[in-house]
């Protein structure tokens, strides 16, 4: 539910029950004040007739007047309650009835007992409230749609500034080097907000650059440990007379540090992609460079007597070199080293995709995680990088890579 | 040879010193940016190995100051920086070669002799080992006068060798000369051998020694017999 919906909602709400409420209450108050006067008017007549009476020793005559009745009935013995009530008011030529309002009393003149009955009609104040009354509710009107336009228009203009800052918010990428930009505005609480959002996000890019600092720092310091080892394995080697043993610990330890420097630059190369600090892009075929790296793994091919069939179309390709290498690289080494001897390998280039499908001593792999850093199959020798980050380089260029597996094939599908 | 090498990491210093010493090779050194001004504007080398990340200055400054004095020393960049504005920075101020921490000394050897011939080139550009004579401009093989067939890697590969004489070089090496460093092989060098099998193989046939031999399993030599 949006904020002026629920606003207006328990606002419309309110003003409503309050209004109808006081509406009861406004209509009884005149009621009573108005039934109170006619009462008076009909107390001031009836001691009058009592003036009357006590000036004369007779009854006044009774009168049809236009909104006043008086009548007379002897009583006899019979006594009659004093009290007030509504009755009809039957005009003297009129044969509608309007509301009236009757006393009854007594009189006693020369010794005879009277009762007296004294009605007004109620029509005129009937009327008063029936105006008071729609008075009332056109005010109620003109004030709910004036609340409602006034929430609809004001509350959209005045919450302008949070929903640009709200935008500015989720448009917000942390390795962009915008700065987030506040709406100016005189609202203080928005302006609070933006001054909060931007030194938050300030923060965190501070944060982030520092650690992406650090990061860079530490894989690069660590480069040159890496080489010092290498370098003096290197040195080892020459000295004469090591036997096989103490070459095999050699040998394995050659490969670590040549892991771990693999591990480290494609961990830069990764924080340098996401980072878009990568090369210029250049218009280039495909083909070519497929063909150039087939002629590359053809060793390895041949190796494990794997049947490669190519079916290559020109296909001109804007993309970072460099970086296309990478992806070649790894999409074919994948497809080289997990398979098997005497296994296949295809790949196919038109203008809209790239196929490489491939048999392999593994099982499918984890659709969802694929293309996740440091994941990889239990018999992979790998560091788990690749996928990774040739998913990256896709998604740099805006190209999509899908993999499947069908028909015992692994299939890595790359659609510009 | 005469080699300046300025790297700031007394370890890795003193292995390239002592890769390098021997057959005729000498050694200087420099531990930062002002000793490294002051050799190049006193002395003059073959080729100047150079760390980008030197204490008291920056590494491409060297370059500047060496193209600013009007010098023609060859130079070998070593950084653990694998950035490409740090490779192309490095290589339009004159730089020609780049290498990337961590390496294995048999490359940097032979980047260093790659530099060095392509800078002592005078009409011809022959390199002989024995009765191998290689033609690194046409890229052509002699034994005996007689032309080798050789593919692109096997070639690669005995320039490789021939300007690592001697010294042992291990399968990683030669994978990654081969290769390039950024292609996962994994640790399967199986196709190594058989490479170097091929390469031993077509050499001996074509009437020389066979100087390639298997060192330790960790690596191959090749060496005077």
């Amino acid at each position: 539910m949006k904020l002026a919906q629920r606003y207006n909602r328990a606002n419309l709400l309110t003003s409503s029950i309050i209004l109808v409420i006081t509406g009861v209450i406004y209509y009884i108050a005149i009621h009573f004040i108005l039934t109170n006067k006619l009462d008076k008017d009909l107390v001031i007549e009836e001691k009058e007739i009592q003036a009357y009476v006590l000036n004369y020793g007779k009854l006044p005559s009774p009168g049809d007047f236009l909104h006043q009745k008086v009548a007379y009935v002897k009583l006899g013995n019979k006594k009659v309650n004093r009290n007030f009530f509504y009755d009809n008011y039957n005009r003297a030529n009129e044969k509608e009835s309007e509301p009236g309002r009757t006393l009854i009393t007594s009189v006693i003149v020369n010794g005879q007992n009277y009762q007296v009955s004294i009605s007004k009609s109620r029509a005129e104040s009937e009327d008063l409230i029936r105006l008071i009354f729609f008075i009332t509710l056109a005010v109620t009107i003109l004030l709910l749609v004036s609340l409602l336009l006034i929430n609809r228009f004001l509350l959209q203009s005045i919450w302008r500034p949070f929903y640009a800052t709200l935008n500015t918010m989720k448009a917000f990428n942390l390795t962009a080097k915008t700065d987030i930009k506040a709406q100016q505005t005189n609202i203080e609480e928005f302006n609070e907000l933006n001054i909060a959002v931007g030194s938050m996000a300030d923060s965190v890019k501070k944060d982030y650059k520092e650690l992406k600092t650090f990061t860079d720092n530490a894989s690069h310091e660590m480069m040159t440990p890496l080489a010092v080892i290498n370098s003096k394995l290197d040195l080892l080697l020459q000295g004469e007379a090591l036997n096989p043993q103490q070459g095999e610990l050699i040998d394995e330890i050659y490969n670590s540090v040549g892991r771990l420097g693999r591990l480290n630059h494609s961990l830069l190369l990764l924080a340098k992609i996401e980072n878009k600090l990568i090369p210029e892009q250049e218009t280039f075929n495909l083909k070519d460079l497929i063909v150039e790296k087939i002629k590359l793994f053809q060793e390895l091919v041949n190796g494990k007597n794997i049947t490669l069939t190519q079916n290559l179309l020109d296909k001109e390709i804007m993309m970072s070199k460099y970086l296309a290498d990478i992806l070649l690289n790894n999409l074919l080494s994948n497809a080289i080293r997990h398979n098997y001897n005497n296994g296949t390998i295809t790949i196919d280039l038109n203008k809209t995709e790239l196929i490489i499908s491939n048999t392999s001593k593994d099982n499918t792999l984890d659709q969802a995680q694929a293309f996740e850093r440091f994941y990889k199959t239990p018999s992979s020798e790998g560091m788990g990088l690749g996928l990774a980050m040739v998913k990256q380089i896709a998604g740099l260029h805006q190209f999509d890579i899908t993999y499947t597996y069908q028909d015992k094939l692994h299939i890595f599908c790359l659609t510009f | 040879m005469k080699l300046l090498i300025i790297e700031d990491e007394e370890s890795l210093r003193d292995s390239m010193v002592s890769y390098f010493k021997g057959e005729g090779n000498i050694c200087e050194i420099a531990v930062d940016y002002p000793s490294a001004i002051e050799k190049i504007n006193l002395y003059h080398y073959d080729c100047i190995l150079m760390d980008l990340t030197l204490p008291g200055g920056d590494g491409l400054q060297v370059l500047r100051e060496l193209k600013k004095i009007n010098r023609k020393e060859g130079v070998l960049i070593i950084s653990a920086r694998h950035s490409l504005d740090d490779k192309l920075n490095g290589l339009d101020l004159g730089a020609d070669d780049y290498l990337v921490k961590p390496f294995h000394l048999s490359e940097l050897k032979a980047r260093v002799m790659a530099i060095v011939r392509r800078k002592n080139f005078s009409g011809n550009n022959i390199l002989i080992f024995n009765e191998i004579r290689i033609d690194v401009m046409a890229m052509e093989v002699k034994i005996n006068d007689k032309l080798l067939n050789l593919t692109k890697k096997e070639y690669d590969l005995l320039i490789y060798f021939i300007s690592n004489q001697g010294k042992v070089i291990t399968k990683n090496a030669i994978a990654e000369h081969l290769w390039g460093d950024e292609i996962d092989l994994s640790d399967d060098f199986d196709f190594i051998y058989t490479h170097i099998k091929n390469l031993r193989k077509k050499i001996v046939e074509a009437g020389a020694k066979d100087y390639i031999k298997s060192m330790y399993g960790v690596g191959y030599k090749l060496e005077q017999i």
